[in-house]
């Protein structure tokens, strides 16, 4: 059983210390009141919960922070849609994941697509993946990833779901979204067809495609849009290839990440949410936390070298079991900007990765180790 | 002639060629392009007429040129090569060391010919294996998914661990046992003959990629 | 022994009636079918006619003697002994509060050993939740029960005394209290494990004469070692769909050192799925799980709602094992109707579709279970089979059992979606696009 910093009202999750508290209230002068209320604060301390003022009576209260709220997001991502008469499968997943983030309560205040929503981006891929993902009650924001991009070059993700690349500001948090799949051009020389460039970006192992990278043009972009956002506001960056450089050969890689991570580096809580590594992958690098998102579709092997060491691994997923090592997942957003990510893998226990781990370097709240070790 | 080769031949003679008409021509005004063909007129690219005309470039060019050719003339035989592009396929041992030894009437004498006929011959087995890893037609699969979507590279097969028992399968697996349920339940295709070329390939494709790994038969 | 309260005069009338009779008649030779059970007298004789006359200690035929020992904990070592007091407690329903129900009420000697039918009936005629599994082949379980709340049939032996819905006894001394004064238990306890008659031995001898329960005996072991014709062609292609299309094997684990075609593991495949409240109980007790003295709450929870359907979930409190049953045996599959943890389906065309839908979408739906897109023919091949697992004593059963599942199949099959099993509509796709209708419809009892 985990301790969870789950985001209640203060009476479900102290009920006991607060009966406690409230019995002793009824016949105290204002001294004892005050011995009291900090005893039984210091009790809930020792037990190592976060909020050990959560339940203070108001007038102690008053100078608690007000102003930012908790918040949380659901993602849904890699779901790779063929047409439904071709592979039913991928689809059937993808409608089990919008079955779980509509029945999340108390609903998350948006859900964030993570990108590879088409395998081959087909228009008939996207539209069947849009017209899914319409049945997500909450609202949705879309990202893009190679799968979608590589067939048209975005034309069809624009015309379905807008820009690839913005920004939105919620509750005190800065989103940014980006197109991280950007690749040197490999095809025209080639004279590949679309298709052709399409497959060989498809391909994970294939070498011919160039690596992931954001690019000059987003790197300009981002920097202006940061410029006017206070270094002390929270930043989470949603990107599909992982904004640092993993393992090359299979483009768990961004190129051009350490300029990227430069452009992020001044602000005090930056967390970046990616999808493409289809595995619960965990990074820091300065102050800069890294999340992976699970697929819907299918998970992937860890790769033979470059592993963060942060980073916990699932248990290795069972061939026998076609869900296995797959899922959907959400986002606990602290008051303060940093998050908890909760790996929602179906048919197991859920995986929380919390802030306080990533903040520690690797030293509390360590997520339970895998017993069943990649190969 | 033979693949090797033409290749040698056409990059020899498009570098030559490419670098001669772009220094003989004075520059060009930016933006436009310059069209770079091969002998049999056909197979063409289009290059920006102020990239420097240094080798490192002109090699880039006649690569583009290479491949397109490839893919035009498929009996070509320059699968291999370009299997071996898209996908890394570990190399089998080195039997070089044995040049030059044996003797009498069994072995004979051991020469580079042979050394390399072992090798490409065994190579070739393997890079079928990896084209048929990475093709969801040649598996025979109803659903579009390939090997490599779930095994990269070939990794997480560890075929070191063959033959261990099963218990979804019933009985102790060997490697080809566990290939043909990868086919018929995630591929959705249908079972291969145990001395099915595709099967014969594809275990030998992923052997070859955990060269060097220690066997340990059983491990679960 | 009564130990009821009875609440009115004539049911006072009635215990004392049946109290004279209970005590002027021997053990063991209870008149009438009582809970519908064959009378123990008769299944006594049964049973001596089913079992061979072997040693104990030896591990039945075809049985890895590995495997056998390794079930077998070191103090309760078979003997001729422990079994014969074993099969004395199986048979005697003073075990019970009331005296009438014995092991043998729900595990029946004539009835497949279970009760054939959905939910078990204990003392004072109350009903159960789940389904009786049959005691056969249970030599090679890991856990027992469907939830897995045992670990090995010892343990499991001593619990159904104890429920108050199934024998009723308030503790293992009332249990005890009940047979010690007897002078032929006295001697034969002392025989078997040179005590007093206990209540942990009690355990102990019944699962000593349950591991003797051996029928694995069927025309399709024959076929395994090499008889061609000992099952139809039609279930010969149904076991190739059993290991192939139909994916069977995947929980269902045939193998020589583990015969039964269970894997020992908990799933879910959606049976629980379909009782109303199964989802809005298993978000309690998620929601539960994460307070602090979560684990206490939920078991507080659990005695007042039918939490009973979360099944694994409330031996292990994993997420992962909401509404999670362990496989079933398929041993004599064929004479342990109705199937499923609360005994919801008639016949095994019921389980066919049920499978071949892909189950019952839930979010706590097994990875494994999938829409299969079996057509009718493969559906009856392996139903062919799994009539062929039924051991070659109970053949005329098996055979009245094929005869009346088929002829209701013929006009009822009320988990049939050939939509859902053919992958034109997919599961989880109406939950999305159609969430305000009601999803599930209570399967009557």
């Amino acid at each position: 059983m985990k301790r969870r910093v789950a985001l209640k009202s203060v009476e479900t999750r102290h009920y006991k210390e607060r009966a406690e508290l409230f019995r002793h209230l009824r016949n105290l002068d204002r001294r004892t009141f005050v011995k009291v209320s900090m005893a039984a604060a210091a009790a809930v301390a020792a037990k190592g919960l976060a909020h050990p003022f959560s339940f203070m009576p108001i007038d102690v209260a008053y100078g608690a922070t007000q102003g930012a709220q908790g918040f949380r997001i659901a993602y849904i991502s890699d779901s790779h849609l063929y047409d439904r008469t071709l592979n039913d499968r991928f689809v059937r997943q993808l409608y089990r994941a919008v079955d779980d983030v509509n029945g999340l309560d108390p609903q998350p205040d948006f859900v964030l697509y993570g990108g590879d929503l088409a395998q081959l981006g087909q228009p008939t891929e996207l539209d069947l993946g849009a017209q899914i993902l319409k049945s997500i009650k909450a609202p949705v924001h879309m990202m893009v990833g190679e799968h979608d991009w590589y067939l048209d070059l975005g034309e069809k993700w624009r015309q379905l779901f807008g820009e690839p690349v913005y920004s939105f500001d919620h509750k005190g948090v800065h989103f940014v979204v980006l197109n991280s799949v950007i690749e040197a051009d490999f095809w025209t020389a080639r004279g590949m067809t679309p298709m052709q460039r399409m497959q060989t970006v498809a391909g994970l192992d294939n070498g011919i495609q160039s690596r992931f990278s954001v690019g000059d043009e987003q790197r300009a972009w981002l920097q202006k849009d940061l410029a006017k956002v206070p270094k002390s506001t929270p930043l989470i960056v949603f990107s599909h290839s992982p904004l640092y450089k993993y393992y090359r050969n299979w483009n768990f890689w961004t190129e051009d990440a350490d300029q990227v991570q430069a452009i992020l580096k001044p602000f005090n809580r930056v967390t970046v949410v990616h999808g493409h590594t289809h595995q619960l992958l965990t990074n820091r690098i300065g102050n800069i936390h890294f999340h992976g998102m699970l697929s819907t579709a299918w998970p992937w092997p860890y790769a033979p070298e470059g592993l963060p060491p942060l980073t916990v691994q699932m248990n290795r997923p069972d061939p026998f079991d076609p869900n296995d090592g797959t899922g959907d997942g959400e986002v606990d957003v602290h008051p303060d900007g940093l998050v908890d990510k909760i790996y929602n893998l179906w048919n197991r226990n859920p995986v929380e990765v919390s802030a306080t781990y990533l903040t520690s370097g690797g030293k509390q709240d360590r997520p339970h180790p895998p017993n069943l070790a990649s190969y | 002639m033979t693949r090797l080769t033409a290749c040698a031949a056409i990059t020899a003679l498009a570098v030559a060629l490419i670098v001669a008409a772009l220094a003989g021509r004075h520059r060009a005004a930016a933006g436009e392009n310059i069209e770079v063909k091969l002998c049999d007129n056909q197979t063409t690219t289009s290059v920006p007429a102020d990239q420097p005309a240094t080798r490192e470039n002109g090699e880039k060019i006649a690569k583009a040129l290479m491949d397109q050719w490839k893919r035009s003339n498929p009996d070509s035989k320059a699968w291999v090569e370009e299997e071996r592009a898209k996908h890394t396929i570990v190399n089998p041992a080195d039997n070089s060391p044995l040049i030059g030894r044996g003797q009498g009437a069994v072995y004979g004498q051991i020469t580079t010919q042979d050394v390399a006929t072992w090798r490409e011959e065994t190579l070739k087995l393997v890079v079928d294996g990896s084209s048929v890893f990475h093709s969801a037609d040649r598996l025979g699969g109803t659903i579009a998914v390939s090997c490599d979507m779930c095994h990269p590279d070939a990794a997480n097969t560890h075929p070191e661990t063959y033959p261990k028992f099963q218990p979804q399968l019933g009985r102790v697996a060997l490697l080809r046992d566990m290939i043909n349920w990868c086919i018929e339940h995630p591929v959705r295709g249908q079972q291969l003959a145990p001395d099915d070329e595709r099967m014969r390939a594809l275990e030998a494709y992923i052997t070859a990629q955990r060269k060097g790994t220690q066997l340990n038969y059983g491990k679960r | 022994m009564r130990g009821g309260r009875p609440t009115r005069m004539v049911r006072q009338f009635a215990a004392a009636a049946a109290l004279s009779i209970a005590l002027a008649a021997p053990v063991g030779a209870q008149n009438g079918a009582l809970h519908g059970a064959m009378p123990m007298d008769q299944q006594l004789a049964r049973i001596d006619q089913l079992l061979p006359q072997r040693d104990p200690k030896d591990p039945p035929r075809g049985v890895d003697p590995v495997i056998f020992a390794l079930f077998i904990p070191p103090d309760n070592q078979m003997t001729p002994a422990r079994v014969a007091l074993g099969k004395k407690l199986y048979f005697d329903p003073r075990l019970s509060a009331d005296g009438t129900v014995a092991c043998a009420t729900c595990h029946d000697v004539s009835r497949g050993f279970t009760n054939q039918r959905p939910v078990s009936e204990g003392i004072r005629d109350q009903l159960g939740r789940r389904n009786a599994p049959t005691t056969m082949n249970t030599f090679v379980l890991q856990t027992l029960f469907l939830d897995g709340r045992a670990p090995s049939l010892e343990e499991q032996a001593k619990l159904p005394i104890l429920n108050p819905v199934e024998m009723g006894q308030p503790d293992g001394q009332a249990v005890t209290k009940a047979i010690a004064n007897d002078p032929d238990y006295q001697q034969r306890f002392q025989e078997a494990y040179g005590r007093l008659p206990n209540y942990d031995d009690i355990g102990r001898a019944i699962a000593c004469f349950e591991r003797t329960l051996v029928f694995l005996n069927s025309p399709f072991d024959r076929f395994l070692a090499g008889e061609r014709d000992a099952i139809s062609p039609q279930a010969q292609q149904g076991f190739v769909l059993f290991n192939g299309k139909a994916r069977c094997v995947s929980c269902h684990q045939l193998n020589p050192s583990n015969p039964l075609g269970s894997d020992n593991h908990f799933h879910n495949i959606g049976v629980a799925a379909r009782h109303q409240d199964f989802e809005a109980l298993a978000t309690k007790a998620l929601g539960l799980l994460r307070q602090n003295d979560g684990l206490k709450a939920i078991d507080k929870l659990a005695l007042g709602t039918d939490m009973s359907e979360l099944g694994r979930f409330m031996v292990t409190k994993n997420r992962s094992d909401i509404g999670g049953f362990r496989t079933s045996q398929l041993r004599n599959i064929g004479i342990t109707a109705p199937y499923m943890h609360d005994g919801s389906m008639q016949t095994l065309w019921d389980v066919m579709d049920h499978y071949n839908k892909g189950g019952e979408a839930n979010p706590y739906l097994d990875g494994g279970i999938e829409p299969l897109a079996l057509s009718e023919d493969e559906i009856d091949a392996v139903v062919a089979l799994m009539f062929s697992f039924t051991d070659d004593r109970f053949g005329d059963q098996n055979q009245m059992s094929f005869d009346k599942q088929h002829a209701t199949a013929q006009t009822q099959r009320p988990f049939r979606d050939n939509a859902l099993a053919m992958r034109q509509t997919l599961p989880f796709e109406q939950r999305v696009t159609e969430p305000a209708q009601p999803r599930k419809l209570e399967q009557p009892q």
